[in-house]
């Protein structure tokens, strides 16, 4: 072992040099944050653990609990009952539940709260109808509460792929072999499913995690201090840059813990998927179709029609003040640096984990998860990292940095997709391809690209649909007059005119739900594929 | 793989692209209203100026200032916020402007008494009140409302906004570190809630009962009154607007939307050009009508929906203080528990 393992460096020399030159570049930003750790006097951090964060971070742990609890109940619980039984509206929920994905969170919790208002359609409809006291329904939404769940509906999608992939992989022979020993479905749900979905579960969690920690807009506007507005108390209101530098710093720690833990689930629980038998659909009695209907109708209509109609509503209320030219040239902007980012980043992240797998070293999968950390970043602390390296080179406000800041900033998303599929290759694919002579380059160009194929079109639209939506960093580094789909809603929203903001998030809603379909269709060839 | 060679090649060519256009002026601008883009649409037409922007958070932008040092393309920086421009030109990024048209065109109590920025528009922290369930006679100034006598009745919004951070600057500045946190503690005690939503939704929150007195933006309101929702409409005209500390009393608080030259202004000409066209009365109609701001230049009148409320006493206060005691504003916030 010992031998194979000192060629293997020769033998892919430029590969692994490759590898570690982009991995450096990636992590650039990250370094430079940790170079201006011992810069400031750390007056603020301690002023702030005097003062604030305690409180910060139990609002962090309460908001990411709620929040991963509702993401589990909206998107864990369908992804099994679809997976396994037919009911009403199956097929019909199999295609739209990762809608809510193309609603940013921050508009969700904008829209909401204005549905949800003392003047919004909620109350104002009940009040008309109403045999309900209006006193009842007059309380102040805005709780940290509602946040999670809100946030939950945005991000449930995570959760519900990552789980409805591995619900169908897993197939029918564990299910039967539970049967045959006497569980019911409850039992083996629990007992069987779950325990070997967890990766997959946790993996969808991970992003879930990720998600409200780098949240900004939606947790400002509840008034919901999490450890990110303690970053930037340090920063926007302290005007003390090295403060946020070293709480950034934490935050990345606390992530670093996270990945550990990820990769201690994944390593524990490895074992490979069976062919996949035909899935039961079963037959129910009509009474636990309706519930599970009802079930998958929740997060659909929660997550996606009522934000939606409400958004479409203010659209037609503003019609006329629609500038057409405007709406077309910046969905061409958002559309331009979300492809184009996107490629770049399947195109890295499918290199990295290339040559994690070629190597089949663990210093490459170290580096692996160390490039994936500026998914938990907030986007202006990835920007700040550009800004302190590139700024006075003149080159921050180029396309050039603008699309280096996303790489940095979504690799982590390419990744997932394409992993999961990587890794259920079994290794002999590899063994196969070197026997026959091919070279890494051709091991990837005539095995793992055709075979990952789905998993990397997946990972195009993720990418694609996070990029779309994506707002701190394009604010910051974008180059002058440009301007995004996101940037444009934001900017309305911000300033209270949510009215008309809304053709441009019904764009962006648009867009991404269109490319939410055609994902639909690449998950089930993934899933028949293997 | 072939193919991701090409993208790259693209990629390298999008990233070259660059417009060689001499007759420019460019913004780092912490604004980002629809108004603005008209401004600067009829300036280009006036002048053959093109003006680019780039819009951001301010800290972001002073960030950026800062590390481009000399090679910044930027030649103007403007924010909504004075205490920023201080701060800004705290770092050394400002240099001072001498314009006779400034001048002349700014109202003299609005200016930088360092000549380091000019104002062009100006907005007014107010209160507004149930008009069913508070008399006006009973409103004085922003100290009164630690009167206990307001308890589970006052309404703003969080103190990581950079409007309540400003106002409580300006307490600082006006009655001391002391006497401020004394303020803050009492208006804490009289919370009708956690402070939380934007200003139109303490406005929202009086129409729905919660609170009987917010402490909002001017300008909101306007935008409120100027709504095309019925249900925000009434709310907005279910509140009375009552500007503080008038009559002997020093005035209510107010800032600026303000632009400073960079110290490293590569179009220096163009940029104070700009200025001055923004400060002009044509530009004042301009911003009016369309953001419900006040105007700086004396000749132009506020717009219909504003002069509803009458004229009001501005606070005199050196508006470089607004940055100067932020971090003392904010040390207030935290320890008396204002989220």
């Amino acid at each position: 072992m010992a031998i194979i393992k000192s060629n293997f460096f020769f033998e892919n020399k430029r590969w692994v040099i490759t590898s570690l030159i982009i991995a450096t570049f990636i992590l650039l930003p990250v370094l430079v944050l940790i170079l201006n750790l011992f810069n400031g006097q750390g007056e603020t951090l301690n002023y702030l653990v005097e003062t604030v964060l305690f409180d910060y971070t139990i609002n962090t742990f309460k908001l990411i609990l709620i929040c991963c609890v509702s993401a589990l109940f909206f998107g864990l619980i369908p992804a099994w009952f679809i997976s396994n039984y037919s009911f009403f509206g199956r097929n019909f929920f199999d295609l739209v539940l990762y809608l809510p994905l193309a609603i940013p969170s921050y508009i969700m919790a904008f829209t909401y709260i204005d549905i949800l208002s003392y003047t919004g359609f909620f109350q104002t409809l009940l009040n008309n109808i109403s045999f309900i006291p209006s006193s009842f329904l007059n309380v102040d939404y805005m709780q940290i509460e509602t946040l999670g769940v809100l946030m939950g509906l945005a991000l449930y999608p995570y959760v519900y792929t990552a789980s409805r992939v591995s619900f169908s992989l897993i197939g029918t022979n564990y299910i039967n072999v539970s049967k045959n020993l006497g569980l019911n479905s409850a039992q083996t749900f629990y007992k069987i499913i779950l325990p070997l979905s967890r990766p997959a579960i946790f993996s969808g969690l991970f992003l879930v995690i990720m998600e409200v920690l780098n949240e900004y807009g939606a947790v400002k506007y509840f008034g919901v201090n999490t450890y990110t507005s303690g970053i930037f108390r340090s920063w926007f209101s302290l005007g003390d840059i090295n403060g946020a530098i070293q709480l950034a710093c934490i935050l990345l720690v606390f992530v670093l813990v996270l990945f550990y833990l990820e990769k201690k689930t994944i390593n524990k629980s490895k074992f490979y998927y069976s062919k996949n038998s035909d899935v039961i659909n079963k037959k129910l009695q009509q009474k636990s179709s309706f519930l599970m209907t009802s079930v998958c109708a929740v997060p659909f209509l929660f997550g996606f029609v009522i934000p939606v109609l409400f958004i479409i509503n203010n659209v037609i209320i503003t019609y006329s003040d629609i500038d057409f030219f405007k709406l077309l040239k910046l969905t061409w902007n958002s559309v331009y640096v979300s492809t184009f980012s996107a490629f770049l980043i399947i195109a890295t992240a499918l290199f990295f984990l290339f040559v994690d797998r070629i190597s089949r070293r663990n210093w490459s999968s170290h580096i692996n998860s160390l490039i994936s950390l500026g998914y938990a970043l907030p986007g202006a602390v990835v920007g700040l990292g550009l800004i302190l390296l590139f700024s006075s080179y003149s080159l921050v406000g180029s396309f050039f940095i603008l699309f280096y800041a996303y790489i940095i900033r979504f690799l982590a998303v390419g990744k997932s997709p394409i992993k999961s599929s990587i890794e259920k290759q079994p290794l002999s694919f590899d063994d196969t391809g070197k026997n026959l002579g091919l070279g890494p380059f051709k091991l990837l160009q005539k095995i793992h690209f055709p075979v990952n194929k789905y998993a990397l079109l997946s990972a195009f639209i993720l990418v694609f649909i996070d990029v779309m939506k994506e707002l701190p960093v394009t604010l910051i580094l974008r180059p002058f007059n440009f301007d995004t789909l996101a940037t444009q809603t934001y900017e309305f929203a911000i300033e209270e005119m949510l009215p008309l903001s809304s053709v441009y998030s019904l764009m962006i809603i648009a867009l991404s739900s269109v490319m939410l379909l055609i994902l639909k269709s690449f998950v089930d060839k993934q899933i028949d594929v293997s | 793989m072939r193919s991701l060679i090409l993208i790259m090649f693209f990629f390298a060519m999008s990233c070259s692209q660059k417009k060689e256009i001499t007759n420019e002026v460019n913004l780092y601008s912490q604004r980002h209203y629809t108004v603005d883009e008209i401004q600067y649409k009829n300036f280009e037409e006036l002048t053959g100026i093109k003006v680019n922007v780039v819009k951001a958070n301010a800290d972001e932008l002073i960030e950026r200032l800062k590390n481009e040092g000399k090679n910044s393309p930027a030649d103007l920086f403007i924010t909504v916020d004075a205490g920023k421009l201080f701060h800004a030109r705290e770092q050394g990024l400002l240099q001072k402007v001498s314009s006779e048209i400034l001048n002349i065109n700014v109202a003299s109590d609005l200016r930088d008494p360092d000549g380091y920025w000019t104002p062009i528009t100006y907005r007014a922290r107010i209160l507004v009140y149930s008009k069913d369930r508070v008399s006006k006679e009973d409103l004085s100034t922003y100290e009164d409302l630690s009167n206990p006598k307001w308890k589970n009745k006052i309404l703003v919004r969080s103190s990581s906004n950079a409007y309540n951070q400003a106002l409580m600057s300006s307490l600082v500045a006006n009655l001391g570190y002391d006497k401020a946190k004394e303020w803050s503690s009492g208006v804490v005690a009289n919370f009708a809630r956690d402070p939380k939503g934007s200003d139109r939704d303490q406005v929202r929150a009086i129409a729905a009962g919660q609170g009987d007195i917010a402490i909002v933006n001017s300008y909101y309101i306007g935008i409120l009154l100027s709504s095309e929702k019925e249900s925000d409409l009434n709310a907005g005209k279910s509140v009375g607007v009552f500007f503080p500390n008038q009559g002997e009393g020093r005035g209510s608080h107010i800032n600026v939307s303000a632009i400073g030259l960079t110290n490293n202004s590569p179009n220096k000409e163009n940029a104070i050009r700009l200025m001055e066209y923004l400060t002009s009365p044509e530009a004042q109609e301009v911003y009016v009508n369309n953001s419900y701001e006040y105007p700086v230049n004396k000749l132009v009148q506020p717009s219909e929906i504003v002069k509803k409320w009458g004229e009001f006493k501005v606070d005199k206060l050196n508006l470089n203080s607004l940055g100067e005691y932020r971090s003392d504003a904010i040390k207030i916030f935290d320890s008396t528990g204002w989220q």
